[in-house]
């Protein structure tokens, strides 16, 4: 698999490059900002890309700007935006723009390789990635009235993990579940909470994430 | 300078009185008749000489006085042909028109002194310049009976004047003369059209005197050119009244002195209208009228500024020299405001510094006023400055945090996690437990500082807005929070700036001591402003002087905008604050 990284953290970004080299990824190019990164992508699109939210030359949202026109250009390439910041709303305006193939992770989850690697290679496939700890303030926020509190454990569970943007059979693998078990909790969150069930992973990670929102 | 004056008054004293003398030494045969005499020779030249005088002395730079001078002592010349002899009677003739061409000179340059457009300059030389030629070929061709002196002496030249062109030559002068004063009464007209507000009331008298003298003049010539001669009654009624209306020209210009040096009962109306303790406006409007200058302007000095500045603060440039005039009103020696007006009011000291003494204290009044609403003014943008440097300053350690030192532990982060990679699963179990318990540490602390660069400036609101980072406000809230309206478009980031923090500090204090179980955020656009709205359901009783919300309130005052706290014991507390967009 070939990826590209834009950071202007020289550091982090050859830290980031070895990582995703350790684990047998192609690392065509590292660049610093976000006209680079376009150039590249134009030159020779890769399968996935990894970008840091605030680039030069304003340090705001250059990564999200960036992600919005690769998937609107290159709708075969995969985002992973980094970012230092806890914002649903960021990742919920990058999931809206496509029908998958992004994912918005905390920067501080390059601590586990093994979950950085999982993410590219999710985005790659098309899936979509919300990192755990967006997952967890938006399931974790107080409500007047709120039905996720008449949840048993196991499908707060299921529930948070479908947010992050996983598969039932990733569900399944987490939480030692099998399929069927997988399906029957998904079926009961989604009639407790009074949610439709949705045609495909991306489409359930908006409506939850609509949901939890709300 | 006065020493020239007074020659020229002897001067002319002498002159009127030898011009008397001959009058009487020519007992009942005068060549005109005696009335005529003592009005041309003492009411013309005399009265001529005095106002000149006057004039000169009062602005001695301007030639007007000099001339009205010259045309005094010009009048006294026809006493020559008194003196009954060949040569006086000679020079009378070929003199006789240089009164009124002095006079014509004057006018035409009444009240500058001097010629201002070509027109004025073409016609002063065509007048002296016709003058004396045109005597002098009357002279030499026309009848003296004709000249109206059939009694007179033989003159010099001796011609006896028979000649056969002598009507048309007299018909020639005289229509020349009718269009001379047709030219002149056009240039004084314009004159006075051109002339500022506040000259005119000083000049309409001169102009109305002017413009009589001048129709009077050019019915007179009119009619010698046509009737050759017209009826001694009716010449002799014209000249008359020519002469007479010449003589009031002085004393015209004298009302007009008096009119503007001291307008009194403007200055009175101006007392009157200063009673009602006018508006710094009305005030201005008031001056003007007193001063009748339209364009009158008054200026405050602020001396902690070392400026002038308006009546609603804004600074005041003095103009240049040349231009428009400026006099500086003082009080004990200090400079309190500074009166902007029409340079022609230069001409009148008297009635600048009657008005100004008369509206001192309202002025002083207004000064006073002018500087507190300036110092207000600084004392309000001062409070906005603190407040934006502050936001700066917030805005600046976040991206310092972010850049710096969460960056430097998110690398950390990377390393420990590419060390944690290189520990082989199956050896030394507590490498990998230490290492685990590092990277636990670390992303601890990385949410931690998270929070911290979060709480100093939340990023979201100058990347997204208002309404997504009131979203964010509201999914941390401790207790539950909803937003239920928030603006669609950006707006000015110190407007989406103060919102946000109103919102937060009210959340903040909702959670903390009000005991509330929800609160509702609505952000809404109103009147060009924006109305932030934090309820809760809490205990109430809530103190707007705490510090919290008294930062607040000047918070929000620093953009101008209000900040209400409803908070009734026991039912909940609803914080307002109104911001205008405008500024």
């Amino acid at each position: 698999m070939r990826v590209m990284i834009a950071d202007d953290a020289v550091l982090f970004r050859e830290g980031l490059a070895r990582v995703l080299q350790a684990a047998g990824i192609e690392v065509a190019a590292q660049v610093g900002d976000a006209e680079q990164l376009l150039a590249q992508i134009r030159a020779d699109p890769p399968e996935a890309v990894v970008v840091d939210i605030r680039m030069p030359p304003t340090h705001t949202r250059e990564g999200l700007e960036a992600a919005t026109r690769i998937r609107a250009d290159h709708p075969q390439v995969g985002v992973l935006v980094l970012s230092q910041y806890v914002e649903p709303h960021h990742a919920v305006q990058l999931l809206q723009d496509g029908a998958g193939g992004v994912g918005y992770l905390l920067k501080d989850r390059v601590a586990d390789v093994h979950e950085v690697v999982d993410a590219v290679r999710r985005v790659a496939a098309g899936g979509s990635v919300i990192d755990p700890e967006v997952v967890a303030q938006l399931v974790g926020r107080r409500r007047t009235r709120d039905p996720i509190q008449e949840l048993t454990e196991r499908e707060r569970q299921v529930l948070a993990l479908m947010a992050e943007g996983r598969s039932n059979q990733a569900i399944g693998e987490r939480l030692f579940l099998s399929p069927k078990t997988v399906e029957a909790h998904v079926h009961s969150i989604f009639t407790r909470l009074g949610l439709h069930a949705a045609p495909d992973d991306h489409r359930r990670v908006l409506a939850v994430l609509a949901f939890l929102r709300a | 300078m006065r020493r020239l004056r007074l020659a020229l008054a002897l001067v002319a004293l002498a002159a009127g009185l030898v011009n008397l003398a001959l009058i009487v030494r020519a007992g009942d045969a005068p060549p005109r008749s005696p009335l005529y005499l003592v009005i041309a020779i003492v009411g013309v030249s005399w009265s001529f000489v005095a106002a000149g005088l006057v004039a000169w002395r009062r602005r001695p730079e301007n030639h007007t006085g000099a001339l009205m001078v010259a045309v005094g002592l010009a009048y006294a010349l026809p006493g020559l042909r008194l003196a009954q002899t060949p040569a006086g009677y000679t020079l009378y003739l070929l003199t006789a028109t240089l009164p009124s061409a002095v006079l014509a000179h004057l006018l035409a340059v009444f009240p500058d002194g001097r010629a201002t457009s070509r027109l004025q300059r073409v016609f002063i030389v065509a007048n002296y310049a016709t003058t004396v030629p045109l005597a002098f070929v009357q002279l030499l061709l026309v009848d003296p009976a004709r000249l109206r002196c059939p009694e007179c002496p033989p003159d010099l030249l001796g011609t006896g004047g028979q000649h056969p062109y002598g009507e048309a030559v007299m018909a020639v002068s005289d229509l020349w003369d009718v269009a001379l004063a047709g030219l002149l009464l056009w240039i004084v007209v314009s004159r006075w059209r051109r002339a500022p507000t506040p000259r005119r009331r000083g000049l309409a008298p001169v102009v109305q005197v002017a413009v009589v003298l001048l129709v009077l003049f050019s019915v007179r010539q009119a009619l010698r050119a046509v009737l050759s001669p017209p009826p001694p009654w009716l010449d002799g009624a014209l000249d008359l009244a020519v002469l007479t209306t010449l003589m009031l020209w002085p004393l015209a210009f004298l009302a007009g002195l008096a009119r503007s040096r001291l307008d009194r009962s403007a200055v009175g109306d101006l007392a009157i209208e200063l009673e009602q303790a006018p508006s710094a406006d009305r005030l201005q409007q008031a001056l003007a009228r007193a001063l009748h200058d339209p364009t009158v302007q008054l200026a405050y000095w602020l001396p902690d500024q070392q400026a002038f500045v308006d009546g609603a603060t804004r600074p005041v440039e003095l103009p240049p020299a040349g231009g428009r005039s400026v006099t500086i009103l003082r009080h004990d020696g200090d400079t309190v405001a500074a009166l902007v007006h029409d340079a022609a009011l230069d001409d009148e000291p008297e009635l600048v510094q009657a008005v100004a003494a008369t509206a001192r204290l309202t002025i002083e009044n207004q000064r006073l006023q002018a500087e507190v609403r300036a110092q207000l003014k600084e004392v309000r943008a001062s409070r906005a400055r603190i407040v934006e440097f502050g936001d700066a300053e917030r805005r600046r350690v976040e991206r310092n945090l972010h850049d710096g030192a969460q960056q430097r532990l998110v690398n950390l982060s990377l390393a420990l996690g590419i060390a944690r990679s290189q520990v082989p699963a199956t050896t030394d179990g507590e490498l990998a437990a230490t290492l685990d318990e590092a990277a636990e540490e670390l992303r601890l602390a990385l949410a931690e500082l998270r929070e911290l660069a979060r709480g100093i400036y939340p990023v979201i609101l100058s990347e997204a807005g208002l309404g997504p980072a009131l979203a964010s406000l509201a999914e941390r809230s401790p207790i539950p929070a909803t937003v239920a309206a928030a603006p669609a478009h950006r707006l000015p980031a110190r407007v989406e700036e103060t919102a946000y923090y109103v919102a937060s500090e009210a959340l903040a204090n909702a959670a903390k001591h009000a005991r509330a179980t929800a609160v509702t955020i609505s952000a809404r656009r109103c009147d060009g402003g924006l109305e932030v709205e934090v309820g809760d359901d809490g205990v109430g009783g809530a103190n707007p002087d705490g510090s919290g919300l008294r930062g607040l309130a000047d918070r929000v005052a620093a953009l101008d905008g209000h900040l209400r706290v409803d908070s009734p014991t026991g039912r909940g507390t609803r914080i307002t604050a109104e911001l205008p967009c405008g500024s």
